[in-house]
């Protein structure tokens, strides 16, 4: 599955990030990155950094994850149950 | 508005920090793809077909946890796509919608009759109004 390894770091970092709820988080591979301001702040920095082939991660930091609601019935591509 | 409802017409691109990095990497910008977007107050998210996602070559760079009556009381996780999106304007005076950094979900809507759902995150810089009266529909910016 897409950005698996960067999931896993985002949720292991996050007790750590608590006080940048809001901000963005661009994690590669095993190593988180930085934290942004801005999703376009993150996204440029990932791009520059790692070009428009490798994979990276870009999330925002929630505490509690939001959840996005879609009241059609559609089905999210790559879906898997949350944990 | 038409039997799905307000349907209008968008263009979904690569988005600008990407369309940066190919110009820097020397590679070939895909031109932006017009789709079918239903206007959609039910999805708090914008979301795009993945046939979309696909001819721009674009891989993951986030993930959502979504709930659909699909996914039933249980949340799933969801590819999440940067891209860039404009709604044109209604006339060749008028500027467009641009959203140039825009995070989209991935889901299948071309089987329902249009390529993207513009969620909430999109209204949220528009004024919608929905005459059901006269069937017509605006959205302002």
């Amino acid at each position: 599955m897409a950005l698996e390894k960067e999931l896993t770091v985002y949720k292991q970092k996050l007790p750590e990030l608590k006080g940048q709820e809001g901000k963005f988080a661009l994690i590669h591979g095993d190593d988180f990155i930085d934290t942004f301001g801005s999703y376009e702040d993150a996204m440029k920095e990932g791009y520059s950094k790692f070009g428009v082939n490798d994979p990276f991660l870009v999330k925002q930091i929630q505490a509690i994850e939001q959840v996005q609601f879609i009241s059609r019935f559609v089905e999210p591509c790559e879906l898997r149950r949350s944990v | 508005m038409t039997a799905q409802g307000p349907i209008l017409v968008a263009y979904v691109g690569v988005s600008n920090a990407r369309r940066v990095a190919l110009v820097a990497a020397k590679q070939q910008i895909p031109n932006p793809i017009q789709v079918r977007a239903l206007v959609d107050t039910g999805a708090s998210g914008t979301c795009v077909d993945p046939s979309i996602l696909k001819t721009l070559s674009l891989t993951p760079t986030g993930s959502a946890t979504v709930n659909t009556p699909s996914t039933g009381s249980t949340p799933h996780t969801a590819d999440q796509y940067d891209v860039s999106i404009i709604v044109p304007g209604a006339g060749p005076t008028h500027a467009p919608l641009n959203v140039p950094n825009l995070p989209v979900i991935c889901a299948d809507l071309l089987p329902q009759g249009f390529h993207a759902l513009i969620g909430r995150d999109i209204l949220s810089l528009c004024l919608l109004s929905y005459n059901g009266t006269t069937s017509l529909f605006t959205l302002a910016y």
